[in-house]
């Protein structure tokens, strides 16, 4: 029981890992992609927080970007293994044409997930745990401060660039 | 026991939704808050099977806000 | 059945979106908790019933409320706010 928490809360910080990594290397706090993104990250801008991290959280918001692809890819590892994931990939990346998307981040993730969690089930993980773990790393990045993620995003990105 | 659990979470987050939507006063804000209530419902549906059903449902929806924010566009005749 | 707890935790945190969203003031603000509660959502909606077909209808789920999230955003913008 007590082991099934430390499964998920590592989970948790490789799905983080993986969709910030993923998400900053396809540039999302360069700047808003779609029209939704650039207001929320002027208003977490205009809250204090920092400009480039409030666009990538607009752009997680408006768009399926790496979140979404590793949320959708441990759904479908979970329920139909890796032809699942790939599925899951190929869902993304049209929910990205829905919206308008020309980018890769959220396809990308998804299959880079795809083959972490397949990997992981080797060492004794279980898709499910990588469910509930984006879920929660999400939740650190999008559901407690807003300007603190962002000064975290905002670090990260001036690191990468 | 955690099945009660589920239908207890979700009909909070409906009622929760529905009370949030109709003291909400911008129309955003209420839009946002229709998106809480139909996010307390999927679920339900998902959970007797009728995965078709929810698959349509949860498409319209969405559909039908976009719809909403179009018509709010467009001056008052 | 194991994933049923990973299914409420995935609702706890779903109902956390809603809460803080519904305690925040700002309507822009609200929108990254309705995030958080979509995540949670979708999560929650494979881990009830693991069935293939559940993976479209959680993804149908998911991006839509992308698109409605969006949407609501960008007409925010646009309008100025009421």
């Amino acid at each position: 029981m007590l082991e099934e928490y430390g499964r998920i809360l590592i989970a948790a910080a490789l799905a983080w890992i993986l969709f910030v990594s993923v998400d900053i290397f396809w540039r999302l706090p360069q700047k808003g992609g779609v029209s939704g993104a650039n207001a929320i990250g002027e208003m977490i801008a205009r809250r204090g927080g920092d400009r480039n991290g409030g666009w990538m959280m607009g752009n997680i918001v408006s768009s399926p970007d790496a979140s979404a692809g590793t949320l959708l890819a441990a759904c479908g590892v979970f329920v139909a293994g890796i032809p699942g994931g790939i599925v899951a990939a190929l869902l993304v990346f049209i929910g990205n044409r829905i919206c308008h998307d020309p980018g890769y981040a959220g396809t990308t993730g998804a299959l880079i997930a795809t083959a972490v969690i397949a990997l992981s089930t080797q060492f004794g993980f279980f898709p499910s745990d990588f469910i509930v773990g984006t879920v929660i790393a999400i939740l650190t990045i999008q559901g407690l401060s807003l300007t603190k993620a962002s000064h975290l995003l905002g670090r990260l990105w001036r690191w990468r660039a | 026991m955690i099945e009660g659990l589920v239908i207890l979470l979700l009909t909070v987050l409906i009622t929760l939704g529905a009370v949030v939507t109709a003291l909400w006063k911008g129309p955003f804000d209420k839009l946002i808050g229709l998106s809480i209530i139909s996010a307390g419902i999927i679920p339900f549906v998902v959970m007797r099977g009728y995965l078709d059903v929810a698959i349509v449902v949860a498409l319209i929806i969405p559909l039908s806000t976009i719809i909403i924010l179009l018509l709010l566009g467009r001056p008052v005749q | 059945m194991e994933s049923l707890i990973a299914a409420v935790i995935c609702l706890l945190i779903a109902v956390y979106g809603a809460i803080r969203a519904v305690i925040e003031q700002e309507t822009l603000a609200r929108l990254p908790f309705i995030n958080v509660m979509n995540f949670g959502i979708a999560g929650a909606i494979v881990l009830i019933l693991p069935h293939p077909l559940t993976l479209v209808a959680a993804a149908a789920y998911f991006i839509g409320s992308t698109l409605e999230a969006n949407a609501i955003a960008s007409a925010y913008a646009k309008r100025g706010g009421t």
